[in-house]
């Protein structure tokens, strides 16, 4: 581990279980995140984009606690974060929810939704508590007025300002933004960006942006993570990755971004169908499966964990989606031949 | 090429709250051209999708002025103001006159005679100037059944939200071939109407039968249970079967942690796969999951504490015991979990031994006899099969995979590209000359996105078929649009065609639209030229140049309205003398 890593995952997992129905014995299961190891270093900013249904959302979840982990491990600063507790987790970890509107209580003022979290850890009384909010609405552009006012008086970029000040509030370490800018206009989005840069800038956060828009991510990154079907296929800095894209994936995604010049259109070749279905996903490299390549049957037997090829840009080595030439080929063990026969079977 | 299909000018709409008026329109000018895409593009309340409404005539709102004309058809409709007068008088009067025969109904109560002459005269009275309201009201029933003729045949239109358009209730196929009865489109059926209402009466014995293939075991004891009640309702022993069903509150639970053993057999191994991990914490759970003992601490699932799902040692007991004794434990629990159903399943055939078994056939009999005549009408039946293919056709056009299994999906198994392909398809059963798409990317993914501005364009080339479509995503528009129309503040601003446009922006919003989209050759963690501010409240709108408004200038152009001058061959723009110079805008 380096030093300056703040947050380590370790071939994560989280897989949900599809219930059957009465008396079925069939379990199927939504692979979310199937085997992510990423490491967030101090200060910067990742970037994690994919389509819908590529586990973005679920990963981070998972890396805030949210919801339990199936495999593997989160570590933060160093400890397991499942050993932590709560409060204290809550206090370093924050989150930005995508929709600003559903992530308040319309119930509530301003004043106490960004004040509860103040109140719920102890960290200011009543007396002290409307100053505090009005410095935190302060340094997110909104004045301090609309303390009083509701939510449903705001618009959705005052609201996605007010869901950043309830997460400064704690004086977190790191925040979570989960496509905080896809629900606002253009012109709002460039004001929410800004002021996320300046507040990283002055409050020396870690930032991990999750969203679909690779234009946005690349703005704002540091580094980014390209996610197909619950796996990381490439990892780089991010001009290195929108320069020198190695996976086919991450290629066809930047080729997909409407090019705001008229005159350079290129008649673009999108990739047919849609992310196919995490509950059974095909063997091998998922992305080559759905190019059809014929060199996807190679990648079944083969490692696929990412492997660096140039300082810090970390791609997944498969014959069909990256000309990255494949390590030895190895057979992969598969936990089920570890398994001890139960009683009935071993016939004891 | 040039001929404009569709041609909006001058318009003006407002909408009534109860707070007074508020425009939304002002003064809307611009044209479709016939097999060209123009774009209409500004932020949300600019009056992007009010616009598009009053074109197809499904805005609530009023319209003041101005025409927009179809193939020199116009399309909007307006009462003269003498007959708005008449219909709204006669209302007034229906509604009175049908409150006092109310009265009147009470009023015999004390004076019989005097009651009737009130009750009669009074409807008289109401059914005289409700015929009169008809009357004036012909003229609008007229236009309304054009606008419906219109609407699908000749403009339709895509929506933003393809989940909230499609209606989760029918399958693709049957909300594509509604589409198309309604507008006549469908071919002559191959089979006569009688045979699918046979098949209708047939398909739940069908279903059964499909059940029996695919889940045995449930539909075994589902049968069996059937049968006995039968059985007991033909030799007469109902009576003793009624306490016999009690029985079933012990073996339901039992059949039932049977049909669970893959979760018992992890319970007899050391390494459980992530699998059967994983569905043992679900069904217990997390608490339960054997590996998260910690054997030398002896405390429990310290990691899991602050989850809230902490149980006791309780677990570290368990395994210490007997594997059979742990099996029977195990079973013991998962028996628990099936005691609901065993309640529900004893409470059924204790109703179905109570009831006479006439009573019982009687029962499905009369349903089936009140259903099926609703069936038919609101035409449940299966579709036929020639129309059924001429669905599947569409589908294909709009490069749906696989169609035949995608016919007799509901909307919510499809991902948002296909839920938007499937409406773009409905939208192009009636091959209309003009498409109106709103927003029909924003939802969807990048490469998905490319998918559709692909087909759209890939339509236009194929069928002729004209677009407007509405975007906030200057990068859309940069790469679809052969005109582009800049709204702000329910005016159009600057209307031009697409590489002037984008070579040679005029109006402020424009530049500023342009400016603040984060782009892959801009530098990275710059400062974005971000609009200060927000589209104003309607209410709050200004008379002069709104835009003006937003950037909190101060003077003359926030009185006087800016004149839409040509600068050059097609490019028109508000000419506000601030907004219009470069060296004017400060963007934060």
């Amino acid at each position: 581990m380096t030093e300056k890593s703040l947050i380590e995952i370790k071939n994560l997992r989280k897989w949900f279980p599809i219930k059957g129905g009465f008396l079925s014995q069939a379990k199927k299961f939504v692979r979310a995140v199937d085997g992510v190891s990423l490491d967030i270093k101090r200060g910067e900013t990742l970037g994690i984009v994919g389509e819908s249904g590529c586990g973005k959302t679920t990963l981070g979840r998972v890396l805030m606690g949210l919801i339990p982990i199936t495999d593997g491990s989160v570590h933060y600063s160093g400890e397991d974060i499942k050993k932590i507790p709560n409060k204290e987790v809550r206090r370093k970890m924050q989150m930005v929810f995508q929709d600003p509107g559903g992530s308040m209580n319309p119930r509530m003022s301003i004043r106490s939704i960004v004040g509860e979290p103040l109140l719920v850890n102890g960290l200011s009384d009543a007396a002290e508590l409307t100053q505090r909010v009005a410095e935190l609405l302060d340094s997110v552009g909104l004045k301090r007025e609309h303390m009083t006012r509701y939510p449903h008086e705001f618009s959705g970029g005052q609201k996605q300002r007010i869901a950043l000040a309830r997460a400064l509030s704690l004086d977190p370490e790191f925040i979570l933004l989960d496509e905080p800018t896809s629900a606002l206009d253009v012109s709002v989005q460039a004001q929410v960006l800004n002021l996320l840069g300046s507040i990283q800038k002055n409050r020396d956060l870690t930032f991990v942006f999750i969203s679909h828009d690779l234009a946005v991510v690349r703005h704002i990154s540091d580094r980014v993570a390209v996610m197909y079907l619950g796996k990381i296929v490439e990892l780089a800095d991010a001009d290195e990755i929108y320069r020198n894209p190695r996976h086919a994936y991450t290629k066809i995604l930047i080729s997909a971004i409407p090019n705001p010049d008229p005159r350079n259109r290129r008649d673009r070749a999108p990739v047919e169908g849609d992310v196919p279905s995490p509950i059974d996903p095909p063997p091998g490299c998922a992305f080559g499966h759905r190019l059809q390549h014929p060199n996807w049957e190679k990648s079944i037997t083969m490692d696929l964990s990412l492997r660096e090829i140039s300082p810090g840009h970390w791609v997944q080595p498969c014959p069909c989606c990256t000309e990255v030439p494949p390590e030895p080929t190895q057979i992969r063990v598969s936990s089920e031949n570890n398994r001890k026969p139960p009683p009935w079977e071993r016939g004891d | 090429m040039s001929e404009s299909l569709l041609e909006i000018s001058g318009l003006r709409v407002h909408f009534d709250t109860l707070d007074g008026q508020i425009e939304a329109l002002n003064s809307v000018d611009f044209q479709v051209k016939k097999q060209q895409i123009m774009g209409l593009v500004g932020e949300s309340g600019c009056g992007k999708s009010v616009t598009s409404l009053v074109t197809i005539g499904l805005a609530t709102c009023e319209v003041d002025e101005g025409s927009v004309k179809y193939e020199g058809e116009e399309l909007l409709f307006r009462d003269s103001e003498s007959t708005t007068k008449i219909k709204k008088i006669s209302g007034y009067i229906v509604v009175i006159s049908i409150l006092l025969s109310i009265f009147g109904g009470f009023w015999t109560l004390i004076d019989p005679i005097q009651g009737r002459n009130i009750l009669l005269g009074s409807l008289t009275v109401s059914t005289v100037s409700w015929l009169v309201g008809f009357f004036f009201s012909k003229d609008s029933r007229t236009h309304e059944k054009f606008m419906r003729w219109v609407r699908g045949n000749e403009i339709s239109m895509i929506f933003q939200e393809p989940m909230t358009a499609l209606n989760p209730l029918y399958s693709v196929e049957k909300q594509i071939s509604e589409v198309m009865r309604e507008h006549d489109r469908l071919v002559e059926p191959e089979t006569p109407t009688i045979n699918r209402i046979g098949e209708a009466i047939f398909s739940p014995f069908s279903l059964i039968y499909r059940t029996v293939v695919a889940k045995p075991q449930s539909a075994a004891i589902f049968l069996s249970t059937a049968a006995f009640v039968m059985l007991a309702h033909s030799r007469g022993f109902t009576e003793e079967a009624q306490s016999w069903s009690l029985s079933l509150m012990l073996a339901v639970p039992i059949l039932y942690s049977f049909s669970q053993i893959s979760k018992v057999r992890s319970l007899f191994t050391e390494e459980m796969t992530l699998e059967e991990r994983v569905s043992m914490e679900t069904s217990f759970g997390s608490g339960f999951s054997m590996d998260r003992v910690d054997p030398t601490s002896g405390s429990v699932f310290s990691e899991y504490r602050h989850m809230g799902t902490v149980t006791s040692g309780y677990e570290m007991w368990l395994r210490n015991q007997n594997p059979y004794v742990r099996l029977f434990i195990h079973r013991f629990l998962v028996s628990l979990q099936g005691i609901p159903v065993a309640l529900a399943v004893t409470i059924v055939v204790f109703l179905m031994l109570w009831m006479p078994f006439s009573a019982l056939m009687g029962l499905v009999v009369i349903s089936n006899l009140l259903v099926l005549p609703v069936v038919i009408w609101l035409d449940f039946l299966k579709l036929d099969p020639a129309h059924s293919r001429q669905v599947q056709e569409i589908l294909e056009d709009v490069r749906i995979p696989n169609p035949e299994a995608v016919v007799k999906m509901y909307p919510h198994e499809l991902s948002g590209g296909m839920r938007q392909r499937v409406m773009i398809g409905m939208m192009m059963s009636c091959e209309p000359k003009l498409l109106i798409a709103d927003e029909p990317t924003t939802a969807l993914d990048v490469t998905i996105q490319a998918q559709i501005l692909k087909l759209m364009k890939d339509l236009r080339d194929e069928k002729g078929t004209s677009i407007l479509l509405i975007t906030h995503d200057l990068g859309v528009i940069a790469e679809m649009c052969d005109d582009v129309t800049v709204m702000y503040a329910g005016r159009v601003v600057e209307r031009a065609p697409v590489n002037e446009l984008f070579a040679n922006p005029l109006h402020a919003y424009t530049r500023g639209l342009m400016a603040c989209t984060p782009n892959i050759a801009s530098t990275r963690k710059s400062v974005l030229p971000a609009i200060p501010g927000q589209v104003a409240n309607p209410s709050d709108f200004v008379s002069g140049c709104r835009f003006c408004q937003r950037m909190e200038r101060q003077g003359a152009t926030l009185t006087r309205r800016p004149e839409m001058i040509e600068e050059s061959p097609g490019h028109w723009v508000e000419a506000c003398p601030i907004c219009m110079d470069e060296t004017k805008d400060k963007w934060e």
